[in-house]
């Protein structure tokens, strides 16, 4: 049995799979087979790293426009509040995941020999 | 679809009421802007929205009201004409003030699903959560 690696999913906006009727025969069947592989160390320190760099990106948004609230410069109250929340909710997001393999990593360290 | 398309969503709403209301604010502070009769009227602005094919809302633009007006006999006021007659916008402050609480209600209740996309949002990080 095979366990699979967490996927990206979380992080990256959800993209629906769209099912093209011409090419669903053969475009099934690779898709099925890649996500599960050798590689799945890499895919979830990629996938951390994509992940904290959109937090980085919109906490960044989040503290300009602060910033321009505090300066006056802010025209729409909801731009801010949207984005901090946005920020907030990614920030409780990553540590959610970051706590998980946390957790996951020292259950196999509990494996004893 | 990105995970927090809600925001988004409500985001634009917010934006195209808050224009709304911009534009109500602009007609009731103009509603008795007399102008001489020789030139056109106060124009009332209508927000004209349209949907997003992305999901949302967006202001497509701005709809002006009649440049008429209404001729009202004023002869004391001093842009009025030999005649006594200023031009007063036509704007019907009963419907301008039922829009208020209609752009009003609607920013409301997106907020409220902001509120309600929050709470959504942590009870799907709570999923599996220990205690």
């Amino acid at each position: 049995m095979s366990i699979g690696a967490i996927e990206p999913g979380g992080f990256l906006p959800f993209a629906p799979p769209t099912i093209d009727p011409v090419t669903t025969p053969t475009a099934a069947p690779a898709a099925g087979a890649a996500p599960v592989g050798a590689s799945a160390g890499v895919d979830f320190a990629s996938m951390l790293t994509t992940g904290i760099e959109r937090l980085e990106g919109l906490q960044d948004r989040a503290d300009s426009l602060a910033v321009q609230a505090a300066t006056g410069d802010l025209s729409q109250i909801h731009d801010y509040t949207i984005t901090a929340t946005e920020a907030a909710v990614s920030t409780q997001l990553t540590t959610a995941v970051r706590n998980k393999a946390l957790e996951a990593f020292q259950e196999i360290m509990r494996i004893a020999i | 679809m990105g995970a927090f398309d809600m925001l988004g969503i409500a985001h634009s709403s917010l934006t195209t009421h808050q224009t709304w209301l911009d534009t109500l604010s602009h007609n009731i502070a103009n509603a008795s802007t007399a102008r001489p009769t020789d030139q056109a009227a106060f124009q009332a602005q209508f927000v004209m929205a349209e949907a997003q094919d992305a999901g949302g809302v967006r202001v497509s633009g701005l709809a002006l009201g009649d440049p008429e007006g209404r001729m009202v006999h004023q002869p004391d006021h001093p842009l009025a004409d030999e005649n006594g007659y200023v031009r007063m916008p036509d704007i019907d402050m009963g419907a301008q003030m039922s829009q208020l609480i209609m752009a009003q209600r609607g920013f409301q209740a997106q907020t409220s699903v902001i509120r309600n996309a929050q709470d959504v949002y942590s009870s799907a990080l709570s999923i599996g959560r220990n205690a």
